[in-house]
């Protein structure tokens, strides 16, 4: 508001642009927890897939740009810049291209309320959990929109496919971290991660745990999920109409929800920041969070696709199920007085 | 600091329902339905109920998608044409005159009457303890009838599918 009360000199605009620049929380946007962490932590996990997959079938992986192929995201994003963007004649651009920065919008959305290590994040909210939710609650509409907007049958039939399971697995972990809130009496991330400095949640909250992992593949739409996908029925799902820089950004966007979805496991059920002192915080953050990474590749190596009516009737009644009976267990555990453990 | 954040989302507010209620494509519509509830719970935030905004979010502008399947279901794609407005009548004509002046003569007498600031109020919402704490005591009846409906509403629903499943079965039997 001070700019409006007469015209400010240049020395004033500069000290401002400085003093913006060089605080805390611009850094933190921008670098650490932020962007430029997210942008190449989602890279990297590309590079890490097609490695582990390799290893999986007997295969090397890429190999020569870089140490082992470090530098392969690079070459493909600057392969996918310079390609032509192709859409169909009848797509609706427009909104094809709202769609997919949107899409990009929402993956980022969740990391700034990751904690990476004590008072070390972006946005200590008090509703950091209900907010994470919120946002990922939307990915379905955005890509339905870019199946419709494709104007083509498979995208479609993809975004279609990918609404009905990510509508179906939200219930079932919205109520897996019900235990996690019941024993810690907070929605607050960091505080979470503080409740599990003498014992992660993984423990107690084993069966919170599995269905929220199960949860997270759904979303995720990786195998064995992966039916929004499904390369031979439907190209590349909701992604086939999507052309070199769309399609570029659509896909990192997945990637950086993996990433995110891998920080969230981390930071509900395995601890968080916390972990021997020799290493500094925000990096056994990273380290556990590309460690849940992997499984969920590895998962992708070894498990075959299931069907759609095997999907959501596993959403709809044993997942439901399961993370009821965690519930129970939480107020077993709360009312034989052993929540002691995670109080803080 | 305020204001600026408060007069950006009432007009992110303001101009995406308009264009949700003047868009030719119903889809277009839905988006800026989308748009117009994010605006709202910005405003949420703005006052302090979190909670309440996230959840504005997660239900409100997570059942967006709904609206979108039916739109899509329902309403035919005439293959990416435009279809073509009808010239309203002189009928028309005249309810849109009466319309505009009543609008004109509500808001008029709304800006008379309502002391305006372009200010934000000065509220802090409720912690979540403390609605928590509500819901559990005074407002727990109410809280129940609520399940109860809800429940019985999704017991009606299934009963409904499963009858038409049943005879959509016996006609393919005969």
């Amino acid at each position: 508001m001070t700019c409006l009360q007469g015209l400010p000199t240049l020395q004033e605009i500069v000290n401002l642009v400085l003093r913006i620049i060089t605080s805390r929380t611009f850094l933190e946007v921008v670098f650490f927890p932020g962007f430029l962490n997210v942008m190449l932590s989602a890279a990297f996990l590309t590079w890490l897939e097609r490695k582990v997959i390799a290893r999986v079938q007997l295969r090397i992986g890429p190999l020569y740009a870089g140490i082992s192929g470090i530098l392969q995201p690079i070459a493909d994003g600057v392969k996918l810049m310079f390609k032509e963007t192709i859409f169909p004649e009848l797509a609706d651009t427009k909104l094809l291209m709202l769609c997919a920065l949107g899409l990009m919008l929402l993956a980022f959305a969740p990391a700034v309320a990751i904690p990476f290590g004590e008072g070390f994040v972006i946005a200590n909210m008090d509703v950091g959990l209900v907010y994470v939710f919120a946002v990922l609650s939307l990915f379905p509409s955005v890509i339905l929109l870019i199946g419709w907007a494709s104007n083509s049958k498979y995208p479609f039939l993809g975004g279609l496919r990918s609404l009905f399971q990510q509508v179906a697995y939200e219930i079932p972990m919205w109520l897996s971290v019900l235990g996690i809130v019941m024993l810690t009496g907070t929605l607050n991330l960091t505080k979470i991660v503080e409740a599990q400095q003498r014992l992660w949640f993984v423990v107690p909250q084993v069966l919170g745990f599995a269905v929220f992992f199960t949860a997270a593949l759904a979303e995720l739409e990786r195998t064995p999920f992966d039916l929004p996908e499904a390369e031979t029925e439907l190209v590349m799902g909701w992604m086939t109409e999507l052309s070199g820089v769309p399609f570029m950004i659509g896909f990192l966007a997945m990637y950086t929800k993996l990433y995110v979805m891998s920080a969230l496991i981390t930071t509900l059920f395995l601890g968080g920041w916390s972990g021997p002192g020799f290493v500094p915080q925000p990096v056994w953050v990273l380290l556990k969070t590309f460690l849940v990474a992997s499984v969920i590749v590895v998962i992708r190596g070894s498990f075959p696709r299931v069907r759609v009516d095997i999907l959501l009737k596993t959403g709809w009644t044993r997942l439901l199920l399961l993370a009821l009976v965690n519930i129970l267990v939480t107020v077993a555990l709360i009312s034989f007085g052993l929540d002691w453990v995670w109080r803080i | 600091m305020p204001d600026i954040v408060f007069l950006t989302l009432s007009g992110l507010v303001i101009v995406s329902a308009i264009f949700a209620l003047e868009a030719r494509e119903l889809i277009y519509g839905a988006v800026g339905l989308a748009f117009s509830l994010i605006g709202v719970a910005g405003l949420f935030i703005l006052l302090g109920a979190e909670y309440l905004a996230m959840f504005q979010v997660s239900v409100y502008v997570g059942a967006v998608v709904v609206l979108i399947l039916f739109t899509i279901m329902l309403v035919r794609r005439e293959s990416g044409r435009i279809v073509e407005e009808e010239e309203p009548g002189r009928l028309g004509r005249a309810g849109i005159l009466v319309a505009g002046l009543v609008a004109l003569a509500v808001a008029g007498a709304v800006i008379l009457v309502v002391p305006m600031s372009l200010e934000a109020p000065e509220f802090h919402g409720i912690p979540l303890r403390e609605l928590g704490r509500y819901l559990a005591s005074s407002y727990a009846v109410a809280l129940v009838i609520l399940g109860i409906l809800i429940g019985a509403t999704v017991v009606g629903g299934l009963t409904l599918v499963k009858v038409e499943r049943e005879e959509t079965n016996s006609g393919a039997a005969q």
